[in-house]
């Protein structure tokens, strides 16, 4: 009836011929009673089939409401740095500014300051494969290679000049602690701590790039990443960054900047991602000049920024990493192109877990390394076609410092304040620390940690 | 048991008799022959009758002069055994345990291991019908007689015991004893599964190297480094040895325990003492488990192929 009139509204003027359908009547008269009729056989297909009869009961499916997007990731790489069941440890010093770098506190546990562990959060420098969750306050072991490094950083601020190292070893040597370590000690000691927490981040193509008009290679800004980093640098270094003045002029990147502000009004000033790079660039410009306090910039996973990025430049050829601003930057402070004028330190560490193979710059630590030792040096590959200069050049000045396993004092030492924290139940004497020694690779920290912690006894 | 019974009746009678003849009648069995004593049929022949009365006396012959039997005896008493050869060795040993019942003895742990002549291997032998039950009586008495102190032990025992023994001992057969080298190593070998491991264990300070590399670094399961250095730590030696390993073949939990069998039999070189306490750890015995063999008509060892309808 509907289309009837609907018909009509449509094409008023055509006249519309009713449909005439034929009437059948019924042969029989009672009305139907079963259901149309089975369907009829023609081949072995339409036979009925055999159903298996199943005695299992129907589970009754309850709807569970799935994380939302991210949350499972962040649940994965969230930070505990606490844990309520572990015992509290008493009679442990908390760090201070010096503590670090002097010889006597090697081979003994310190306390993290509360401060300074929220400054270390905004720098990411705590990694979640750490065991920070299995204790009720971060402490660090203060070990040899710490007070060497430590001493080193302190003579650089004396000195007056950058100290350049880069820091490798075997798996779960402590590489990424060192580093932890540093930046603790460079935040009690009011330097301005950059730190870069993972270098994959900054060349696998997940954050976004844009290129600088008029370079010849072109050179790219991560501006997102910058916009990210600036933020992080202010939450660290907010006291520092408050009381140091401008030098130079940076009214151009934004009006709010008077000749009297702070550095922290110039990383307060990007708003937005794209005046990031050029801000960060302003806030390193600023750092490098003399009269301004010492500088930490580290970086996790050195690997990462010595290869071809994933990133493609117009022409769609591959983009080194070192033509990346961000990494630029780091590159040169590493290899002494940027020199330091009021001290301070690069460090990079490299990474053994995540990280591929690179000829070239294990050609570059093992060189830098047997050159220190006064060893021989060891010769390239001559079958090794694609060395990269490019990372020579980049590694060549810094200080190779290798981490490897603890000596079984500091052993013993560590497992004490595992003990102490209820983590460690088994009676601790010399023949313990002796297994678990053994048993960690002769003193790897995180493979002790694995033996010792995170294994289920039952 | 009769007729053991019954022979060591005969045995009392007739003493040279009882002295083991078929064994030595044993190889040439067709040759044997029955050793009938003499039953002197001659006599009425030689006898020359001087007088009426001597010959009416010479005529009637006196039955059975000079016979001890009224029929033929065998030399030996098992003869109507089932199992004369077996019988006769019962006899002999039994005589020499009589003989020698007084000599002092010693606890069977202290006895020299023999290696006995198995059931199956004397049936053989003697190409007679042994009896298990028989078999077990007689070695007992064979047992018996080795408890007999060694040094005391007269030669016709120890002759007799041969008859009981294999030709080969085993018992001889023993590995050599690691030494420790002017280095003061001592060198272990072990094997699991598909995986043969050398240890090189000298005194130290805990370290432990793998195929040159550390535990750690060697092994990726915190179990199998637990396992490579289990000797050491059962024994709460781990912080006084070093150990240098090669392993080779298998894969991870193979050479984890050839490590340990090797490091075991090391350590027991420099310390024999903690031999039975490296047992109770399982440091001492090699596993025999290997992969089972696939079968024809099976997918694997015991995995069928799945059953299909045509």
């Amino acid at each position: 009836m509907a289309s009837i009139s609907l018909r009509s509204l449509v094409r008023p003027s055509l006249p519309v011929a009713p449909r005439i359908q034929p009437i059948i009547a019924a042969f029989s008269t009672t009305s139907l009673v079963s259901a149309a009729a089975p369907p009829a056989i023609k081949s072995r297909k339409d036979l009925p089939k055999k159903t298996k009869k199943t005695y299992k009961k129907k589970q009754n499916i309850v709807p569970v409401k799935k994380p939302g997007p991210g949350e499972r990731k962040a649940f994965r790489k969230r930070i505990q740095l606490s844990n309520n069941s572990a015992l509290p440890v008493a009679g442990l010093d908390k760090l201070e500014a010096q503590t670090m770098a002097r010889a006597e506190s090697g081979g003994r546990m310190f306390a993290v300051p509360d401060e300074v562990v929220d400054r270390l959060r905004a720098l990411e420098a705590f990694k979640s494969t750490q065991t920070w969750n299995l204790f009720r306050k971060p402490h660090v072991l203060v070990r040899k290679e710490t007070v060497e490094l430590m001493s080193r950083l302190e003579a650089s601020v004396e000195k007056k000049e950058a100290f350049k190292c880069v820091l490798t070893g075997s798996r779960l040597s402590g590489k990424s602690l060192m580093l932890l370590q540093a930046m603790s000690y460079a935040l009690l000691n009011e330097w301005v701590v950059i730190h870069i927490p993972e270098g994959q981040d900054l060349t696998n193509g997940n954050t976004e790039y844009s290129p600088v008009p008029d370079t010849e290679p072109m050179q790219f800004t991560q501006p997102v990443y910058c916009l990210k980093l600036l933020q992080n640098i202010y939450k660290a270094n907010k006291a520092v960054l408050e009381k140091t003045p401008l030098k130079q002029d940076w009214t151009r990147l934004s009006a709010t900047l008077k000749p009297g502000s702070t550095l922290a009004d110039l990383a307060l000033s990007a708003k937005e991602s794209e005046f990031a790079w050029p801000t960060l660039s302003a806030l390193w410009t600023e750092l490098t000049l003399p009269g301004q306090p010492p500088v930490l910039f580290a970086l996790d996973g050195l690997a990462h920024i010595n290869k071809v990025s994933a990133y493609r430049d117009p022409a769609f050829n591959p983009v080194h990493a070192h033509e990346l601003l961000l990494v630029r930057t780091f590159v040169d402070a590493l290899s002494g192109k940027t020199k330091l004028p009021n001290g301070g330190a690069v460090i990079a560490a490299t990474s053994e877990n995540n990280t591929h193979k690179h000829p070239s710059q294990e050609l570059a630590l093992s060189q830098l390394e047997a050159g220190q030792a006064g060893k021989p040096v060891p010769q390239p590959d001559p079958y090794e076609r694609k060395y990269d200069d490019r990372v020579y050049d980049a590694l060549k000045n810094s200080t190779v410092m290798r981490l490897e396993g603890v000596s079984k004092d500091e052993a013993r030492v560590l497992m004490e304040y595992w003990g102490a924290s209820g983590m460690l139940r088994s009676v601790l004497d010399s023949r313990v620390v002796a297994e678990k020694w053994a048993l960690g690779g002769h003193g790897i920290v995180g493979e002790m940690e694995r033996a010792s912690l995170m294994t289920m006894r039952v | 048991m009769a007729t053991i019974a019954t022979g060591l009746r005969h045995a009392k009678c007739a003493g040279s008799t009882a002295a083991a003849q078929w064994r030595s009648a044993m190889l040439p069995r067709s040759s044997f022959t029955l050793a009938i004593r003499s039953i002197t049929s001659d006599s009425h022949k030689t006898t020359t009758p001087p007088s009426l009365e001597a010959e009416a006396a010479a005529s009637v012959p006196i039955p059975y002069q000079g016979i001890t039997h009224a029929r033929v005896v065998p030399a030996t008493p098992s003869y109507f055994s089932r199992e004369p050869q077996f019988n006769d060795l019962y006899i002999g040993i039994s005589k020499l345990l009589t003989k020698y019942n007084h000599l002092p003895t010693v606890p069977p742990s202290e006895a020299p291991q023999m290696p006995w002549t198995k059931l199956e291997e004397m049936r053989a032998q003697m190409g007679e019908p042994i009896k298990a039950s028989h078999y077990a009586k007689v070695m007992r008495v064979a047992k018996r007689l080795n408890l007999i102190e060694p040094s005391l032990r007269p030669q016709e025992v120890k002759v007799a015991l041969t008859e009981f023994t294999r030709d080969i001992n085993p018992f001889l057969n023993m590995p050599n004893p690691i030494t420790i080298d002017k280095f003061g190593r001592a060198v272990g070998v072990g094997k699991r599964k598909e995986s043969t491991a050398r240890a090189f264990v000298v005194e130290g300070t805990g370290e432990v190297l793998v195929n040159g590399k550390t535990l750690s670094e060697a092994f990726g399961r915190v179990h199998d480094r637990e396992s490579a250095v289990w000797a050491l730590t059962a024994t709460q030696r781990l912080d006084k040895y070093n150990v240098w390993a090669l392993v080779e073949g298998g894969g991870t939990t193979g050479q984890a325990e050839a490590i340990t069998l090797a490091v075991a039999k090391a350590l027991v070189a420099h310390e024999p003492a903690l031999k039975p306490a490296l047992r109770r750890a399982g440091c001492i015995t090699r596993d025999p488990r290997t992969v089972e063999r696939k079968k024809h008509g099976h997918v694997k060892a015991r995995k069928m192929p799945a059953w299909v309808k045509r």
